[in-house]
């Protein structure tokens, strides 16, 4: 099978030339949580790779996911999640780019069977020229009645011509559901920026600050959860 | 202390503040009261800097400096301190970790060392208790959830801790009932009538006047000073109003 | 006098009155001129020279019929549409009548009939007598101006001299061609350009008849302009073609509504719309559609690939489409808006209903280029039976564009177990000074809402229509009085069978 192009719908705002490179891939990470288990997972992508998983969610099980999408000039984290019967997943994504950086979170969540419940929490920063894209498809099968789904999506440009795309998609086959998305693009609060400096924060401190707010709570329960904020501050630092 | 000449300042294209003069000396504490729309809370920015409020004609001396040509945050560190009058939500972020930053930050300009965390979670309680909320309001991000009664008690918590040479405080008193007032205002006495401190009150109600007695109390209206008298000068204006009084 | 303002105040659509089956479900026994069955060049000769066009705009459309010959149709939409033989159609058919209609005596009586039939006003008499005042207790009566297409011939224009008088131009395109050339050939293909997509491209080659307006600078046009689709005769595709300009500082609003007889055979229906509004000018387009969506089991039913666009050219212009979608088997429309001009704004408020087997992948477009431009996307997408209703949607921020606003919301609501509802919305932003946000949330009725109603008296159809009303009320309220209305009748009476 050969590299996808930007009519593959799943790899269109990726960096294409990268993908050639890197192709082809190995098969994805094949994860089955059994039945009443639990699976927690951390992925730092910092080196510009692909990561690719597939999770298939058993009954009542619940599997928690935490990114932070940050290095490389390319870097890629795609997720294709199963649940089942009561089943539960939670994401949570933070991406930050800079430079000419091209970063994507790519999730298919599948509620295939009935009273499962998804959440997808994804923040990015983007300065430069980067480009950050999250595409999350949340489908829901015939019977799947009682999903409880929700995907809360924002993203922060710093500098003009960095770029951010969402494309958060519900394909909805069962009626008995609730489904929300909500996603937001903007710039830093511009009153919260003068109320921080009005108390003597300086504005690059103020910056980092509230950027520091916008990507808090994103991590919060995950194991390495410092490591990730550490990480992602980090990061922010170098960009601000 | 701080000496405003003939100050004109648009927001956005429109002129507001038009030829608007005052001075307020070390230990006095100046009250200025109009109608909406007259300029007051335009003062408030302009003085503390906020994007958008354009001087276009006039100076500003606080304390010796030209207080026009620094930064928000200079301005701050310099000793000024606007109580907003919609205190700004900053989720994620925690009241003690804002104000420990913003103050360190103040004394790292003016050359002093910082405060450790330890000594700064003193002071933070002292000014907390004082104002009738509890540490773990503090931990709680800035103002998120907040009633507006108690975003205002957060000001005035935050003024205490940074401690500043020139209080400006817009529209303190709205949104406080009865107690809150009182709270705010032995707030105000306790922390800024001091021979070395001023404070410059704007207020649309005389209310707060009661509990922080002005040495003085001006009439903003159509961008400038319009009156200027003693603290009986709030009553007239409370009970015969703005019109009343037109220059 | 009485009927006479009654048929005015149901001017457009009297879309189904009567329970149940389709009411415009017949055909009329009209003589029809058809062009020899299939599409080739000859095809694109034989409509231009029933037309009298000029050499310009056939060599247009040959162009346009080449390019379509090189293309092929779009798949990528969630639509199951079997192929199209794009031979086995006629591409014209106009009712023979005399050749230049002048007055309404002139027209075909049967027609007349047809449309009297379906409650338009078309008689200019019947509707100049509510108009003076007086005669109807001094109550302001609305005006519309009417533009009826007829199986692919504009066959009457009514309340030409008023508009004359405020220097409005309202005809069908085809005398447009050649009584303004100048002006079509100006904006003509600009907005929606030849190659733009397959379906366009194909309506350049044939499209057959059409509305053209041009609203000259600082006039607010005096009247609502309207125009009535009707397809009637077998495997004819129509292919409007629309042009509606907006000069600096003028307003117009202008409503498209249809209906369609039963057919077995899918009919197609291609137009193209575009709109240009230059500095400090408004147009309103809104359309109700009740096309034929084809019978409970899915059979017959006409496809509607519509391609819309507007050009919000000019600083301060605004552009609002409102639609409500009850008909036609497959859909697949974006009323768009591509904002160039400084603080142009762009509106789209759609209500799309898919019952029984009916597919609709409908949404919008808003292209910001311009510092200041702002968008809002209202989209209730309704599905019962066994359809899918999919809402497909761009907001894109180019990096010079300053200070950009976008406010979005796609709800769904879906009624019964066996429907879809889909939500795609791709949002791309450049410049970091925009603000947009996108909502998004699906329900269903629930069984509280339903007890309610129906706790009140209200049957568990009318209670359905009560709530799904409520549920699309915002955008309901954006149509111009009239055809609120009649949407509301038509929003209850397209969910019938869908209950129980």
């Amino acid at each position: 099978m050969s590299a996808p192009t930007r009519h593959n719908e799943a790899w269109r705002y990726s960096d294409i030339a990268a993908v050639e490179a890197a192709w082809p891939l190995p098969a994805p990470e094949s994860i089955i949580v059994p039945a009443g288990g639990t699976f927690a997972r951390t992925i730092i992508q910092d080196s510009g790779t692909i990561h690719q998983l597939d999770i298939a969610i058993g009954k009542g099980a619940t599997a928690a996911i935490h990114v932070l999408n940050i290095g490389g000039d390319y870097g890629r984290v795609e997720l294709n999640v199963t649940l089942h019967e009561g089943a539960d997943f939670k994401l949570g994504a933070v991406q930050i780019g800079g430079g000419s950086q091209t970063l994507e979170v790519i999730t298919t969540v599948t509620h295939a069977e009935p009273g499962a419940t998804s959440s997808q929490i994804v923040r990015s920063v983007l300065a430069g020229t980067a480009t950050g894209t999250y595409l999350g498809k949340v489908a829901v099968a015939r019977d799947a009645q009682q999903t409880d789904s929700v995907q809360s999506v924002k993203a922060m440009l710093l500098d003009r011509s960095a770029t951010a795309n969402a494309k958060p998609e519900l394909e909805i086959y069962a009626d008995d559901v609730k489904c929300a998305h909500g996603c937001a693009i903007g710039e830093l609060d511009a009153m919260g920026l003068f109320y921080l400096q009005a108390r003597g924060i300086t504005p690059a401190d103020a910056k980092k600050l509230m950027l520091q707010a916008f990507v808090a709570g994103v991590f919060e329960g995950a194991a390495d959860e410092e490591a990730l904020t550490e990480a992602a501050l980090a990061k922010l630092g170098d960009l601000v | 202390m701080l000496q405003i000449t003939n100050l004109h300042a648009n927001v956005g294209d429109k002129p507001i503040l038009k030829g608007l003069t005052l001075s307020l000396n070390a230990g006095e504490i100046h009250a200025i009261m109009g109608p909406n729309g007259a300029g007051k809370s335009t003062l408030g920015y302009v003085l503390s800097g906020r994007p958008g409020y354009e001087v276009t004609e006039g100076s500003v001396t606080f304390n010796g400096q030209d207080l026009l040509a620094l930064e928000p945050h200079e301005r701050a560190a310099a000793g000024l301190f606007l109580g907003f009058q919609y205190p700004v939500e900053i989720p994620g972020v925690s009241n003690v970790q804002f104000l420990r930053e913003a103050l360190n930050a103040q004394r790292k300009y003016r050359g002093e060392a910082p405060l450790t965390g330890g000594e700064f979670l003193k002071v933070a309680r002292e000014q907390a208790g004082a104002l009738g909320m509890d540490m773990d309001m503090l931990k709680r991000p800035v103002n998120v959830g907040f009633s507006g009664g108690e975003k205002k008690r957060n000001e005035m918590v935050q003024m205490g801790i940074i401690d500043p040479a020139l209080a400006i405080l817009d529209e303190t008193d709205s949104g406080l009932d009865i107690d809150a007032l009182r709270v705010v205002g032995d707030g105000i006495n306790r922390i800024m009538r001091k021979p070395d401190k001023a404070v410059l009150l704007i207020t649309h109600y005389q209310r707060l006047l009661d509990y922080v007695k002005p040495d003085f109390v001006h009439v903003l209206d159509g961008g400038r000073i319009t009156r200027t008298g003693g603290a009986e000068l709030a009553l007239e204006l409370e009970r015969d109003g703005y019109k009343e009084l037109a220059a | 006098m009485t009927d006479d303002i009654e048929i005015k105040d149901k001017a457009a659509w009297d879309a189904a009155e009567k329970v149940a089956d389709y009411e415009h479900g017949w055909s009329s026994d009209i003589e029809t001129d058809f062009a020899p069955k299939g599409l080739n060049e000859d095809t694109v000769r034989f409509i231009s020279a029933k037309k009298n066009e000029p050499e310009w705009m056939l060599e247009w459309r040959l162009k346009a019929f080449a390019m379509w010959k090189t293309m092929e149709a779009p798949d990528w939409a969630k639509l199951n549409v079997p192929p199209i033989d794009y031979q086995d159609a006629y591409y014209y058919a106009a009712p023979k009548a005399k050749p230049k209609l002048n007055s309404l005596d002139e027209v075909d009586p049967e027609i007349l009939r047809v449309y009297e039939k379906l409650g338009i006003p078309i008689a200019e008499q019947k509707l100049l007598a509510g108009v003076e005042g007086g005669e109807d207790g001094g109550l302001p009566q609305r005006r519309v101006a009417v533009d009826a297409v007829f199986d692919s011939v504009s066959v009457a224009t009514t309340f030409r001299a008023e508009l004359e008088r405020a220097g409005v131009i309202f005809r069908s395109i085809s005398e447009a061609i050649k009584e303004y050339p100048d002006l079509v050939r100006k904006y003509l293909g600009k907005i929606v350009p030849m190659h733009d997509n397959y379906f366009a491209t194909l309506n350049c080659a044939v499209f057959s008849d059409g509305t053209f307006v041009y609203i000259p600078e600082g006039v607010r046009c005096p009247m609502e302009l309207s125009t009535y689709f009707r397809i009637n005769a077998e495997n004819t595709g129509q292919f409007e073609r629309t042009l509606i300009v907006a000069d600096k500082g003028s307003y117009v609003s202008y409503l498209e509504g249809c209906t369609a007889p039963m057919r077995d055979e899918n009919q197609l229906h291609a137009a193209v719309v575009e709109l240009v509004a230059l500095d400090d000018a408004e147009i309103k387009y809104s359309t109700v559609q009740n096309w034929y969506p084809g019978d409970a089991e899915g059979k017959g039913g006409i496809y509607n690939f519509v391609t819309k666009r507007a050009l919000c050219q000019g600083r301060n212009s605004k552009v609002s489409w409102t639609q409500v979608e009850t008909g036609s088997a497959v859909t697949w429309k974006y009323p768009s808006c591509v904002l160039n001009g400084e603080n142009s704004v762009g509106e789209f408020y759609s209500v799309a209903v898919t019952n029984n087997h009916q597919q609709a992948d409908t949404g919008t477009k808003m292209i910001h280029n311009g510092k200041g431009s702002r968008s809002t996307i209202v989209s209730k997408g309704i599905s019962a039976g066994h359809s899918n209703n999919t809402y497909r949607g761009l907001v894109r921020v180019a990096p010079n564009a300053e200070g950009v606003r976008n406010f979005t919301q796609c709800d769904s609501l879906l009624l019964g177990s066996l429907s879809g509802a889909h939500t795609v919305p791709y949002i791309e932003v450049r410049n970091p000074s925009a603000q947009i946000e996108h909502e998004a949330t699906t329900s269903k009725i629930s069984d509280d809402q339903m007890f309610y109603a129906m706790a009140r008296g209200l049957n568990a159809e009318e209670a359905v229509a009560l709530i799904v009303n409520g549920f699309a009320k915002e955008v309901l309220q954006q149509l111009p009085m009239e055809f609120a209305v009649e949407a509301q009748k038509l929003l209850g009476i397209s969910l019938e069978g869908s209950v129980g």
